[in-house]
């Protein structure tokens, strides 16, 4: 039963990180209905970032959140204003496909020719504080991470759903067209989603250096299980994402449980199969 | 006239050819080095080439071999097998090597050694681990030996250790798991435990694995507390040796044993990032600088190059001094001598005006045997690995218990 206990609560905090990855690659789908190959490598930017701010000021891995934040969203910005909104007008999929492939390397590769290829890890002085809560364990790192991300999706939903530019990014996401034509400015929401899932998967990739080692890949996993949970969730769909997110965490935990870690990865993406499959099904049949 | 060029042309160069051969045996004696100089592994063909300079300025100090000085002639296989066998090729009929030795990767390993038996032209791999270089398929490669312990061969030490440890443990080992990634690392280890822990009588309780570069893997140690294994063998990476070991005090769960077949766990960086919880993790290595017999010459080496000695290079010192006491016993350069002296080789303890062997074994002689029920060609039976344990953050040889001082830190503290 305690081991039960303790595999919720594990799925339950890495599921979290799914969540906001997941997160930060819808907020993009919704609005330009393109996916970010490289959402995954903007995670490990977020936590070379947290690396570097660690190493020169001895900032703490969590203070460096909200400077990350701004960073990656200042980053996402310019990456959309300069290189995504030009292609967005060619309206290829094929071109931004691409686009966001070709960035994903040139950013791995790009950690690889300044870092190196060592794994490297932020070492803090409560790294192994454990907290007991009767049968089940939870490390601090990954409990202060999960309340952390909990904050900011919380933060993300009432934004979208209260602020007027959270109104205007909907407006944009349920039809570019109207928007535009009621004075939207298009281009700026576009500007601001980016930037806003970007920082979403910095974030995410700075509550992860607490507990995670840092590398040029590191995010190639995390980037793949977003496109999954996305999938799951609904395209575009925000609280969809973060259900999703937390389900794939108990997915994973609950299999290598009961059945084996060795089938845990198996069992993810047949499920995944299966979703995808049954949803078609259901949407065929509607029509 | 242009048939004629052309026949001027073939009848020069197996002039030079004919010519090259008769000049073969010049002032000083060739050791062909084939290993990865350029490419992702160039770091590691370093650290051999060291090694084997150190030998050959050692020996030349000293006066060489036969009254002529050893020269090292570089190849680079850049890691693909194909160049590998080009470079052996022109070692051998350009150069004029009179030995090789290399490779680092097993499988240009392979090709070489099938050139140089086919030039007659004797061979000894120091570091590559492969099982099957020995095996029936290669029991015609006959210029080709292995000094090194075979992969095989590192996991059933790894089985021995844990034997042994209860002597100072005073807790016997019965029940053991393994913990590796899906990749064929894992594979390796695990044919390898299933091949010998009926010959050592432990209870394979658990095998957990994981995709390399794990998200997370507190599922997997959750699977390795349920099973609760007296110890735990492990083959990973560095990000998830580094993960795996972050995890388990993240889960509460402290394994009383942990043995690594080195990788990820023997990596400068594993010690850096996990700081004192890798206390008590232990590993299979080649070498360590406090080897009853490696310290001395590990000072020494260091005073040369800024680095300690580590196992490719130990093992790379270790075959120069081979080749220099079989081309002694030859008294020529010519292959097949040499060849034959190798093959009666026996160093027992120390080389003839040299040191004791660095290693963590006392003898050194290739033989043809079985394994596992597997017949293997001219490997090294002697060879062995040595066990060390970080304790106080840094790696202490603990087992062989002849070859060190330092005691086992058990139950591993992790902290």
């Amino acid at each position: 039963m305690d081991i039960f206990l303790q595999a919720c609560v594990n799925g339950l905090l890495m599921g979290g990180f799914y969540s906001l990855m997941g997160m930060g690659q819808n907020v993009i789908f919704g609005v330009m209905k393109i996916v970010n190959f490289c959402h995954g490598e903007m995670l490990m930017v977020g936590m070379y970032l947290t690396y570097m701010l660690n190493q020169v000021f001895g900032m703490d891995p969590y203070l460096c959140v909200p400077f990350v934040a701004i960073i990656m969203f200042g980053l996402g910005a310019l990456i959309q204003h300069t290189l995504i909104t030009p292609s967005l007008g060619t309206k290829s999929f094929t071109n931004l496909l691409f686009l966001t492939v070709g960035l994903g390397l040139l950013l791995s590769n790009g950690a690889l020719v300044i870092f190196g290829s060592a794994y490297r890890t932020i070492p803090t002085s409560y790294a192994r504080t454990n907290i007991s809560l009767g049968m089940v364990n939870i490390p601090l790192p990954r409990l202060i991470s999960f309340l952390v991300l909990i904050v900011i999706s919380i933060a993300l939903f009432i934004f979208l759903k209260k602020s007027t530019t959270g109104k205007q990014i909907r407006a944009v996401s349920q039809n570019p067209v109207g928007a535009e034509v009621v004075g939207i400015n298009t281009k700026k929401i576009y500007v601001l989603t980016y930037g806003i899932g970007t920082a979403l998967a910095g974030i995410a990739g700075s509550l992860l250096t607490g507990f995670y080692t840092i590398y040029p890949t590191a995010g190639a996993s995390f980037g793949f299980r977003a496109l999954i949970v996305v999938v799951v969730g609904g395209l575009g769909s925000i609280p969809g994402a973060f259900f999703a997110g937390i389900f794939l965490g108990l997915l994973e935990t609950m299999v290598a449980l009961f059945v084996s870690p060795s089938y845990s990865d198996l069992i993810v993406f047949v499920t995944f199969i299966v979703i995808l499959v049954v949803r078609q099904l259901i949407i065929l049949r509607r029509k | 006239m242009k048939k004629l060029i052309a026949f001027l042309g073939v009848l020069a160069m197996l002039l030079t050819m004919v010519s090259g051969i008769s000049f073969a045996e010049g002032d000083t004696i060739k050791i062909g080095t084939i290993y990865a100089m350029s490419g992702g592994n160039a770091a590691i063909g370093e650290n051999i080439l060291r090694g084997i300079n150190f030998a050959v300025d050692e020996i030349n100090a000293k006066g060489g071999v036969n009254g002529k000085m050893l020269e090292i002639v570089q190849g680079d296989h850049a890691g693909d097998p194909q160049t590998g066998k080009s470079e052996a090729e022109r070692l051998i009929n350009q150069e004029h090597v009179d030995v090789i030795m290399g490779c680092h990767m097993s499988v240009v390993t392979d090709v070489v050694a099938q050139v140089c038996t086919i030039n007659q032209v004797p061979m000894i791999t120091a570091i590559s681990t492969l099982d099957m270089l020995s095996n029936a398929d290669h029991e015609a490669y006959e210029y080709f030996f292995r000094l090194c312990p075979l992969n095989s061969v590192y996991v059933r030490d790894m089985l021995q250790y844990l034997k042994d440890a209860s002597e100072q443990t005073g807790e016997e080992i019965k029940k053991i798991a393994i913990f590796t990634d899906r990749a064929a690392i894992g594979q390796e280890l695990i044919r390898c435990v299933e091949l010998f822990k009926d010959e050592f009588g432990f209870d394979l309780v658990a095998t957990v694995d994981y995709s390399s570069n794990a998200t997370d893997l507190s599922a997997q140690v959750l699977a390795l507390k349920q099973a609760d294994p007296d110890a735990i063998l492990c083959d990973s990476y560095i990000g998830d040796a580094t993960l795996f070991v972050q995890t388990l005090t993240a889960q509460n769960y402290i394994p009383k044993m942990i043995v690594a077949k080195a990788n990820g766990f023997t990596d400068p960086a594993f010690i850096t990032n996990l700081g004192a919880a890798a206390n008590g993790v232990a590993s299979v290595v080649e070498f360590n600088p406090d080897l009853i017999n490696g310290k001395e010459i590990n000072e020494e080496f260091k005073a040369k190059y800024g680095v300690n000695m580590n196992g490719h290079s130990a093992e790379s010192y270790t075959v120069v001094w081979l080749f220099k006491t079989a081309l002694e016993a030859a008294g020529t350069t010519d292959g097949t001598a040499v060849r034959d002296a190798i093959a009666a080789l026996e160093i027992d303890g120390e080389f003839p005006g040299g040191r004791k062997i660095i290693l963590p074994y006392d003898k050194i002689k290739f033989e043809n045997y079985d394994l596992a029920g597997e017949p293997h060609y001219r490997d090294n039976t002697s060879a062995s690995v040595a066990i060390a344990q970080v304790q106080d953050g840094e790696w202490k040889t603990v087992w062989p218990f002849s070859f060190t001082d330092t005691q086992i830190l058990y139950p591993a503290p992790l902290k």
